[in-house]
Formats: C-alpha cells, structure tokens, sequence
C-alpha cells in the first residue's frame, strides 16, 4: 500500500507538473515599451491598471484608453530619441509625480513601503520567538487539566462551579 | 410601500435600542422578565428589518419610481433575476442588506440559545443590539432607500413625483454571478459579529474561555464559509465578466474583503490551542475584535473614498459614521479587555519549540503579516500624502511582490503544522512524516525544473504543492489502514468513515487540499499571455497553440440591451476545434457598455477571448485573446474548500454498537456465515 502512496503522490506531482511544463515554459517576449509601460500607472483616473495593461473596463472600447494610448506613444518617442530606461520613467514621475509610478519607489518614503512587511514579519517572528520562550519557561502548573484554575483572582473551586454550570447549559 | 418599510426600518431602530438599553439594564438586574424582553426585542428587531427589506423588493418588482433608490437601479426591462440584485447594487440598498444578513444571523442566535447559556446571553444580546443600532441608525438616518422623487411644486410646498422609467442596473452587475457573490460576501463579514458578539460579551461577563469558543465556532466556519466563497465569486466574476484577463487585482475592495478573511483564518487555527491546552486566551479574543473591526474597515476603505477603487458604486460622505462607529468598538473592546484581562490567563506551558503549538504561533505569524501588509499597502497612498505632500500608487505588482514569498511560507506551514505533535515532535516522528512528502516534493522539483520551467516562486510554489499533498495524502492513508484492519471495508470507504469519525480534523485536511489546488491555479499566473489584434472576417490571430478565425459577426436585440457577438472558431493542430462568441453588449437605458467574455477552460489552460469593440482609431474589431494556464485549479479548489468547511460543521460520529455482517474472505467458510458480528465505531475529537 505504501507504494501505492508514493505512486499516487508521484502521479498528482507529475500531472501537475507537466500540466504546467507544457504550458508554462514559454513566455511572453513583451517589447521595451511594453515592460516600461508596465512600471507607469494609466493616469487616466479612471483606473488602476498600467499604461500598458489598461483595459478600461466599462469603457465603449476595452483596450487602452486615450491616456494610456498617449503614454505610450510617448515612451515610443522617447525610445527613438535614444532615452535611457531610468530617464524615460523619471519624465513621467516629473510630469504627473510620484503617483504615476505603478508601485513605490525604492527611494524617499517609498522604501518605507518596502520596508514595512519585512519589518512586520521580522518584530513577528521575534514576538513569537519570545512567546514561546516565555512558554517554555513557565513552570508547569499544577492545574493544566480542566479540572482547575490558573485564573489569579478566580478561586479554582469557583470557576470549577461556573464550569459545570456552563457545561450544563452548553450541552449539545 | 415606501412608507411601510420607512416605517419598519424606525420601529426597528427603536426596537434595537429597547435590546440595547434593556439588556443592560438585565444585566444589572438579573430579573428575568428583563432578560426575556430584551430578548424578545431582538428578534422583533430582526423581523422589522426583514419587513423592510422584504418591502424594497416589492417596490423594484413594482417598477416604484417615485423611489429614488429604484429609480437609480432599475428599470422596467430589467429582468426579475436583476432586479433582486439591483438590491445590493448601491450605497443605500446594500448598507440595508447587511442590516438584514445580520438579522438572518441574530434571529438565528437568539433562538438558537434561548433556553440555553443564561449568563452569557444578554451580554451576547446586548453587543448584537449594539451592531445593529448603528447599521438601522445609517438605514433610518444618513442612507435611507426609501426616499422618494420630491420636487418644489407651485405652491412652493414639496411634491412626490413618478419618472417613467428607472436609470438601470449598472451594466457590470448583470451577470448570474452578481446575483450570488454580494449575498456571500456580506454574509461572511456580518457572520463575523456573532464570535465578536461571544467573544467581547464572554469578556464582560467573565464566561470561562473554551465555553465561548464551543458556542461560536460553528458560526465562525459558516462565515469564514462564505467570506472564502464570495471572494472566490468576486474573482471569479472579475475574471468573467471585466475582461481584463485576470482574476485579482489587488484593487483596495478586494484587499478589504481579504482582511478579515485572513484574520479569521488565524483565529480558525489559533482557536484550537485554546481548546486543547488552554494557551493564546488573549490572542483568540483579538483576532475575533480585529476581524470584525477589520470588516467595518473594509466597508469604511470602500465606502468613503478615502482610497480610490474601482468599485466607486458606494463612495460617499458615510465614511465618518464608519470611523465613529470603529473608534466605539476600539474603545470598549480595549476596555472590556483592561478590566477583565486576569481572566484571559494561558493555563499552559510549552515543552517545546518544535512542536503543534509552535507552528499555530507561526501560522498566526504569517497569516497576520499578510493581513497587516495589504492594509499598510492599501493604506500607503493616503500615508504618503500626509506624510510627503505627494499620493505614491501601491498597484498590484507591489502586492504581488510581498505576498507571494508570504503564501509560500503558509503553504509549506499547511504542510508541516498539522503533522506536528501536541507539546513536542520527537525526531523520529518529523522523520516518519515528512520524509516520503519531502522527498515527493524534492522529486516534482527535479521534474519540472528538468523539464524547463525557470520561473523561481512557481517553481516553489509546485513543489510545496506536492509536499501538501503527500502530508495530507498520508495522514488519510494512515487513519483509514487502521480502520480497514479492523472493518474490512474498502480503503476509500475507511478513508470517508475515518473523515466522518473526526469531521473537524479531517475536513479541514479537506480545506487544506483545496487550498492546494488553488495555489496551483496562482502559480500559473506568471506565464499568462496575450494578444490583441484589428480584425476582419477571415482574418486569424495566433496564441499559443491555438489559431482563432474571426467568421463574422451577429447581433441580437434582448430587453435590456442590445448584444453584438464575434463569431471565432478555434483551431489547434490545423484542426477545427470549437466555436467561441465573445460579446459585447449596449445597455440603451444607461448608454453604457458590458462585455461578456468567451472561455475554453482546461485544467491545463483557458483560452480567455474578449471581444474588445472598435479600435478608436481604425474603427476595426478588435479581438484580445488571453492564455492563462492552471486558472481553472483556482476554481476547483475554492470547490474543494467549501466541501471541507461543510465537512468540519458536520458532527463526529458518535460511539455507538452496531450489528453488521462479519467481512466473509473468499475461499473461507464461516460456520455460521449470516451470523451478525459485534463492531464498535467510536467517535473521537
């Protein structure tokens, strides 16, 4: 049986994974205007999608609207005049502002952004590692049954009468 | 009837504060006539407010356009299914809808425990009370759906008049979907007062910790139940209906609804050290106020357009009744938790590090980190400007970044926790669980990785999936042997009794899965590709392995709109394959315009075909077509949750002595072959 188990494991792993082999190996070759178009918010105020992907939904026509049209056909401008990658970006932060950018950038409060995550999952996991560090050195108590109190201020036997009482009317 | 539903919603306000104020009042007292009223003025609270929706119905299926509310969300060709949902579709109608989910849920509970828990209840009582003040106080006072047409007529006096037809429902809410994802949606964030209501009135009134916890967590899974399954709808609806190609945006609606389905998440799991070692009382009772907080938070982000969305249907000035109403809740949740904190004291050391208790922290950990980022992320623009002068966007790459390394790690914890011992893991036993899933996992690594794909976080993502997998596989596989050595059944049949033995454990195994499933639908997210070409008849577009032949085009006049279809025929491997008709369709009510995009889902990819209108400038047909692999895993996985869930709220099989016929071997003759056998099922938590 145990092999039966592995083989299933092996079919569901192999199924998946040629499910997405086969379709996944290849990707799109997006063009330079298309990847900076990616970084830059449609600033048409109507949506939240990239000059690049914006579909304006609910619009007579889904595909990019004016703005985003308009975007583009400058970073093409910009291509051709021989631009940099940073350059073109930056004329569009000069024109609209930090908000034309689709994410926060890695400079000013915008690290702040990047920052905070690692900074929730780093004071987490020292929270956590200090919880159960403090759990561990927690003498046992006399009462881990359910039988007791650790409650200070509750005596045992109370609680215990309160218990009874709530199982009483608990009762499923 | 307008005038009977205002009317209905303000003996409810009135009602609900009778529940308030005579609870407290029962509290103080104890006299159980007190108790009994107030009860009783809960549920006639409820019943008001089902009266009052009940009335907005009939005025949309009465076409009452003297009703502004119906006015602005419907009209004579929409159709009955529609017009249900044009309930929910703005400001007014929905804030009623949650007003009446809520009561579905009160109603339910204080029936429910009417002759039971006599000391808990009227605190319970009294918090409901306290909910639903504020949400008939929003229906009665700031956005009633029962105002009618007034103009000032000659006399100067104000005068009640009747449009002929109403504007319409907003073209993106007519799709089956919408009918169904709202109702869920709100029923998860309203389902989520009742812990709340357990948990702050269990606080108050001093109630030991574990009893609370047994009363709601049914409730709980139910809301958690619909919260997953209306946002599921939602990026199922998205993915259908918009167009765009995908399913999550990350847009600040979709964050809200995320919120407290993480922190309720949590809870669902932190919940059990509680139960089983009387450890993490304080945590428990936060997670249950910050994910009903986070519920108001959400509606408040939503509602006030304090961040820009695409959902602008509600944005209003009710946002500062949201922030009032949050401060309250903050305010007595900490109070209540001030003054009776001694009694939220764990019971319980920790023996070790590596053990169930340790990966619940860390589960709790990951899951909170998530919630905490999405918030600070959907948050971060409004904190930029005040901090900096200038709005910085959060758009969905930022998201994407940070939560797909924290989705792989509470992937591989759904893995390792659940196999994990109570109070320690010895190393054997790490060694004889994860060894076959670790090596399971290894080996899909090497496949997949030999076989081309480069793309590191799907990479991760497969390889976890099949780790999951194997763990769970082999925690089934192990339970149901040793019922088969006992029963002879079947090993699936063992498998389903052993999951119906211990319903909690192995129905939330069952979620587990499908949450698998779902991350194997997400890692295919990163190879989607499309195509976008002006088309004529006869003319192709090739994606992928599939070459579309646009044959023409038709139009068809409905009701409510006008629809004008492409005609695509797909062909793969220069075979014909099937007929796609991606459309679009123009509302004249509302001159406004909807999609309605043509799939071919496979479990391996889905051709996602949009008919994307007239090219503004060549004045073309345009077709966007779409090759999102593994979407359809996403799918079938939020299936496979909702089953689990339903699993865990079924009850365990109790003991019982059954007669059965003793399993007969072939070849072996049994003396007395229809002799009846004694077998014992247990049942066990």
């Amino acid at each position: 049986m145990t092999r039966r188990l592995i083989a299933a494991f092996l079919v569901f792993g192999l199924t998946v994974a040629s499910s997405m082999v086969i379709v996944l190996s290849t990707g799109a070759q997006d063009n330079r205007t298309h990847q900076l178009g990616k970084k830059l918010k449609c600033m048409c105020g109507a949506c939240n999608d990239t000059a690049a992907t914006c579909f304006h939904v609910g619009g007579a026509f889904s595909g990019p609207c004016g703005t985003a049209k308009g975007m583009l056909n400058k970073i093409d401008q910009q291509i051709e005049r021989g631009d940099s990658d940073d350059l073109i970006v930056q004329s569009f932060v000069q024109e609209y502002g930090q908000v034309a950018l689709i994410e926060p950038p890695h400079t000013g409060i915008g690290r702040l952004a990047w920052a905070m995550p690692v900074l929730y999952l780093l004071a987490g996991a020292i929270l956590v590692v200090f919880v159960i560090s403090r759990w561990r050195k927690r003498p046992a108590r006399a009462f881990q049954t359910a039988g007791a109190s650790s409650v200070s201020g509750v005596s045992p036997e109370l609680l215990e009468r309160a218990r009874r009482r709530v199982a009483e009317e608990t009762e499923d | 009837m307008d005038v009977f539903g205002s009317f209905a919603l303000l003996l409810a306000f009135l009602c609900a504060g009778y529940a308030f104020v005579g609870g407290i009042a029962a509290i103080l007292t104890r006299h159980p006539l007190l108790i009994k009223s107030a009860r009783q003025a809960g549920i006639a609270t409820c019943g008001l407010i089902f009266l009052a929706t009940g009335s907005l119905v009939y005025l949309f299926f009465s076409d009452s356009y003297w009703v502004s509310y119906v006015v602005a969300h419907s009209n004579r060709d929409l159709s009955t299914f529609y017009k249900i949902a044009a309930l929910w579709s703005g400001q007014e109608g929905s804030l009623l809808f949650w007003s009446f989910l809520l009561a579905i849920y009160v109603f339910s509970v204080l029936l429910v425990y009417r002759n039971k828990n006599g000391e808990l209840m009227p605190y319970v009582g009294v918090v409901l009370a306290g909910v639903q003040i504020f949400f008939l106080t929003l229906n009665n006072f700031v956005a009633s759906p029962f105002k009618v047409l007034a103009a000032t007529g000659a006399n100067g006096a104000l005068e009640v008049f009747t449009r002929a037809d109403g504007n319409g429902l907003n073209p993106l809410l007519q799709y089956p979907e919408m009918v169904i994802h709202p109702p869920n949606l709100y029923s998860g964030y309203t389902g989520f007062t009742i812990p709340f209501a357990f948990a702050l009135g269990a606080l108050l009134a001093r109630y030991p910790g574990e009893k609370w916890i047994h009363l709601t967590r049914k409730w709980t899974m139910i809301a958690w139940c619909f919260q997953t399954m209306g946002i599921l709808l939602g990026a199922h609806w998205a993915y259908a209906v918009l167009g765009w190609g995908g399913y999550w945006g990350w847009d600040p609606v979709e964050n809200a609804s995320l919120l407290p389905w993480l922190t309720g998440t949590a809870f669902l799991h932190s919940v059990m050290m509680q139960e089983k070692r009387g450890m993490m009382k304080v945590w428990n009772v936060w997670l249950v106020f910050s994910t009903f907080m986070l519920c108001i938070l959400g509606t408040l982000l939503t509602r006030s357009g304090v961040v820009s969305s695409v959902h602008a249907f509600a944005q209003s000035s009710i946002g500062n009744y949201f922030v009032g109403f949050l401060v309250l809740v903050l305010a007595v949740c900490f109070g209540a938790y001030v003054k009776n904190r001694d009694y939220l004291k764990s019971e319980n050391q920790l023996d070790s590090m590596v053990s169930r208790e340790s990966s619940f922290l860390f589960n709790n950990l990951i899951l909170l980190v998530s919630c905490i980022a999405v918030l600070s992320g959907t948050l971060f623009p409004v904190f930029s400007e005040w901090l900096s002068g200038s709005r910085i966007s959060v758009g969905a790459p930022f998201f994407n970044k940070v939560n797909i390394p924290i989705g792989l790690l509470l992937l591989f914890l759904t893995g390792v926790g659940p196999l994990l011992a109570w109070r320690k893991t010895s190393t054997d036993s790490l060694k004889r669980n994860f060894g076959w899933p670790l090596i399971a996992g290894l080996l899909a690594g090497i496949v997949v990785f030999a076989l081309g794909v480069r793309e590191f976080f799907s990479l991760v993502c497969l390889m976890l999936c099949v780790f999951v997998t194997a763990t769970i596989s082999m925690e089934f596989f192990r339970g149901a042997r040793v019922i088969r050595s006992r029963s002879g059944a079947s090993l699936l049949a063992s498998a389903v009794d052993l999951t119906m033995r211990n319903t909690r454990r192995y129905g939330g195994y069952i979620v587990h899965m499908g949450m698998v499933l779902i991350f194997v639908g997400l890692a295919g997210a990163a190879f989607n590709r499309d195509a976008r070409k002006d088309m004529q008849p006869g003319s192709t577009l090739q994606i992928g392995g599939y070459k579309l032949l646009l044959q023409g085009f038709d139009t068809k006049a409905e009701k409510n709109y006008t629809s004008e279809r492409m005609i695509v025929e797909v062909w793969r491997d220069n075979k014909p394959l099937m007929m796609l008709y991606p459309e679009r369709r123009f509302f004249q009510t509302n001159e406004e315009t909807g999609t309605m995009v043509a799939i071919y889902s496979t479990l391996r990819e889905d051709l996602y075909v949009v008919y994307a209108g007239q090219n503004p400038e060549t004045q073309a047909p345009v077709i966007h077509a779409f090759l999102n692999p593994l979407v359809k895993w996403i799918w079938l996985g939020g299936l496979v949750v909702v089953l689990g869930t339903l699993v865990t709220l079924l009850p365990n099989r109790r003991a019982v002595l059954v007669l059965a016929g003793a399993p007969e071997r072939a070849g072996v003759q049994h003396p007395q072959a229809l002799a009846p056998s004694v077998a014992l099922k247990e049942g066990h938590d």
